[in-house]
């Protein structure tokens, strides 16, 4: 009787023009992460966020979100790469930018407009114009991380952009090796995005002055953890974290 | 001893060919050239299709009308000029010491090629080759190439394609030439006509101690000029180099597509005109007169200098696009500017950046998409007040300052413009505002931190702002008072 390989390996044989190895398991890669900056999140992701994929920040006003985008925005032009930040409500900052580090000058800041603009004659809404402009900075390529800020849009008007677009994307994103990172109110990639992290105010601290705030940030997707040494049973991973933002002019105080 | 040398590169109805050169579509059809101001409008210059068809200099517009399937095109000066300058640059590919001569519709330049055999080969080889790179520039002209001036000069202006005149066999060669090349006055022509004299060697076979008597110094240099023998200072020109291209539409263009077509044909020749000195585009300047004497300018600039028409050309689409002229082009100048072409020593360790002419290419699209002044990198303006900043054009490789210490900060999501509020305050602080939807209540307000500044011009402000937790959702906004007209404004939320 015939082992259980060699009826796979038959198997494989017959249908090789069709579906080239089509019981054999796809070789996990391990993927390349670029460092948060903030070793809390760090810490979490074991590493930071993917290379050539997509990442979402989710949560509500005031939970961190644009914060932990700045800290990795300017981890990635500190290491001397550009990055670009679509932002779909103009809402960006660039006091704030500066303060978490960004280097402003390798920072491609796209507005997006309200106004019907006179693009073709057709009139673009504000998301319209941001997946545009996703699509055409990713073509571009040698951006090192794209965020797309969608903080203040609507969770039902994100949750419109079909999968189709998300699945684009993490083509795309993985080609051109560029973090894509999604800041929203909700998760909107689903299957597309390689992690997911939900962000929620803890406590804001300071008496008399805001002296800054402690974040809750919780990972709820991970798609490929690296499994180089599965030899042993990985300990207990935690899911959730805890982070610090203090105010900008806050420097040595002690909250 | 070095032999004297010349080459003369001879167009025909040069103001037809100035016109034609960026419309080849035109090139087999029969075309003339009405030169004058309407309503007396003659022809000045046109092609063997329209001569075969009838057409004749000093036809009135209204005959050559008669004449079926004659295009007429109205002459330009403005194009003759940009002509002659891609003429005299193609020519100055092979020699730099050039002399131009214009008779009637007829244009020559005279070039020195003596001691170019090493470069260029035999002076049957460089005429073929001159004769090559002019077609490419869109000229049709006949080379002569002779030892001395006037004998290149006469020759090229009678015969087709390239003809070598060996040295000491000039009078041979030019004895078949009619007298009237020499555009005699019309009392010595009569003179020579009564004598029975009708070419260049039964001129230059007269006696010349006769000729001389009866017709004094005059008739010894045209008995010179026609034996070849006539010596000559050579003039050489200083040819500027400026790469402009002009050209005027017999009708108005309303279509992107048409002028791009246009377009990419003069950019083409710029592009190869830049090539040709070793250097790149810098900068396309695109003006276009349009119908009713408007005008309307556009500026390219790619990142780095370069000579990749397919580029320069798709960023004039995106540009067209994004700036559309209000009416039909009548007339298109594209002028550039050269630059030297970059030298970047690239790494194998250097970060991914993106690739410079793709970069170009997708700052564009990104104006079009959401307008100019909206894509770029943002500056601090160095201010004390709130908001303050411009937008700079994105490029890579410019240095920036980069904290040594990055530690997570609180950021701020500004709201543009400021959302006005209504806030009801109590003791002077704030416990609740109302955004036009919904109310909220103050949990803490932290502040009021109070700046103001430029009181000495239009632009001053003077506000008290407050970091203030809404109770009901956690989060951290910034009110701010406007103190000059007492209004609350939400200028951004913490995040």
């Amino acid at each position: 009787m015939p082992s259980a390989n060699a009826i796979r390996l038959q198997i494989e044989q017959a249908l090789e023009s069709r579906f080239p190895a089509a019981l054999s398991p796809m070789p996990q890669t391990v993927r390349e992460t670029a460092a948060v900056g903030i070793a809390a999140i760090d810490g979490l992701l074991s590493g930071g966020f993917p290379v050539g994929a997509i990442s979402e920040i989710t949560g509500p006003v005031t939970s961190g979100r644009t914060c932990l985008a700045l800290a990795f925005i300017a981890a990635r032009t500190s290491e001397g790469k550009v990055c670009a930040w679509v932002d779909v409500n103009d809402a960006l900052d660039p006091e704030s930018a500066a303060a978490n580090g960004v280097c402003l000058r390798r920072l491609l800041w796209v507005r997006c407009k309200s106004e019907a603009g006179p693009a073709n004659g057709k009139p673009w809404s504000r998301l319209d114009q941001a997946l545009r402009a996703i699509d055409l900075l990713l073509q571009a390529g040698g951006f090192a991380a794209i965020v797309l800020d969608m903080g203040d849009t609507a969770a039902e008007h994100g949750r419109r952009i079909p999968l189709a677009t998300w699945y684009r994307f993490r083509q795309a994103a993985e080609q051109a090796r560029s973090c894509l990172v999604v800041l929203g109110s909700a998760a909107y990639a689903q299957s597309s995005a390689e992690v997911v992290l939900e962000c929620a105010p803890h406590e804001a601290r300071g008496q008399t002055v805001l002296h800054g705030y402690v974040f809750d940030v919780q990972l709820k997707r991970q798609r490929s953890i690296s499994t180089m040494a599965a030899m042993r049973k990985p300990p207990a991973s935690t899911h959730s974290s805890i982070w610090t933002a203090s105010n900008a002019w806050a420097t040595g105080a002690k909250p | 001893m070095s032999r004297e040398l010349y080459a003369c590169i001879h167009a025909r109805e040069f103001p037809l060919q100035s016109l034609l050169r960026l419309r080849p579509e035109l090139q087999g059809s029969p075309v003339a050239v009405l030169d004058g101001r309407p309503p007396v409008e003659l022809i000045c210059s046109m092609n063997q299709p329209a001569r075969l068809r009838g057409a004749a200099l000093g036809m009135t517009r209204l005959e050559a009308e008669g004449i079926e399937r004659l295009r007429l095109l109205s002459r330009s000066t403005e194009s003759e000029r940009a002509a002659r300058e891609v003429f005299l640059e193609c020519a100055a590919n092979f020699s730099p010491r050039m002399e131009e001569t214009e008779a009637g519709t007829c244009y020559a330049c005279i070039l020195d090629i003596a001691g170019t055999e090493r470069l260029f080969g035999p002076p049957a080889v460089l005429a073929q080759r001159m004769c090559a790179a002019l077609a490419g520039a869109g000229f049709q002209t006949s080379v002569a190439v002779s030892a001395n001036f006037h004998a290149a000069l006469l020759k090229a202006g009678e015969a087709d394609g390239v003809s070598v005149i060996a040295e000491r066999q000039e009078a041979a060669a030019l004895a078949n030439l009619s007298l009237n090349t020499l555009n005699l006055p019309d009392k010595e022509a009569e003179t020579l006509a009564i004598w029975g004299i009708r070419s260049l060697g039964e001129l230059a076979a007269l006696p010349e101690v006769e000729l001389i008597a009866r017709m004094g110094q005059h008739g010894k240099r045209w008995r010179d000029i026609a034996s070849g023998t006539f010596p000559h200072l050579f003039h050489p020109l200083e040819p500027r180099f400026s790469l402009r291209e002009f050209c005027e539409f017999e009708c108005a263009i309303e279509q992107s597509d048409s002028l791009l077509f246009v377009a990419a044909r003069m950019i083409d020749s710029l592009t190869a005109r830049a090539a040709g000195h070793a250097l790149c585009i810098a900068l396309l300047t695109i003006a276009m007169r349009l119908e009713g004497g408007q005008r309307h300018q556009l500026t390219l600039r790619p990142a780095l200098p370069t000579i990749d028409r397919k580029f320069l050309l798709k960023l004039l689409q995106i540009e067209l696009a994004a700036h559309p002229p209000q009416s039909a082009i009548a007339a298109l100048t594209i002028e550039a500017a050269a630059g030297h072409a970059s030298t970047v020593q690239l790494g194998l360790f250097m970060p991914q950046l993106p690739e410079t002419s793709r970069l170009d290419v997708t700052l564009a699209r990104l104006k079009a998409l959401v307008g100019e002044d909206r894509v770029g990198s943002p500056v601090l303006e160095d201010t004390h007040c709130g908001d303050a900043f411009r937008m700079e054009a994105f490029a890579i490789g410019t240095p920036g300052s980069v904290l040594t210490e990055r530690k997570p900060r609180i950021a701020l999501r500004r709201l543009r413009p400021p959302h006005p509020v209504h806030v009801r305050c109590s003791n002077q602080r704030p416990v609740a505002f109302h955004d036009g939807h919904q109310s909220y209540s103050i949990a803490v307000a932290y502040g009021p931190w109070r700046t103001s500044g430029c009181w000495w011009s239009a632009g001053d402000w003077d506000r008290d702002e407050w970091d203030v937790l809404i109770a009901q959702e956690q989060s951290a906004h910034l009110l701010v008072n406007d103190r000059r007209q007492n209004r609350w404004h939400l200028e951004a939320v913490y995040d």
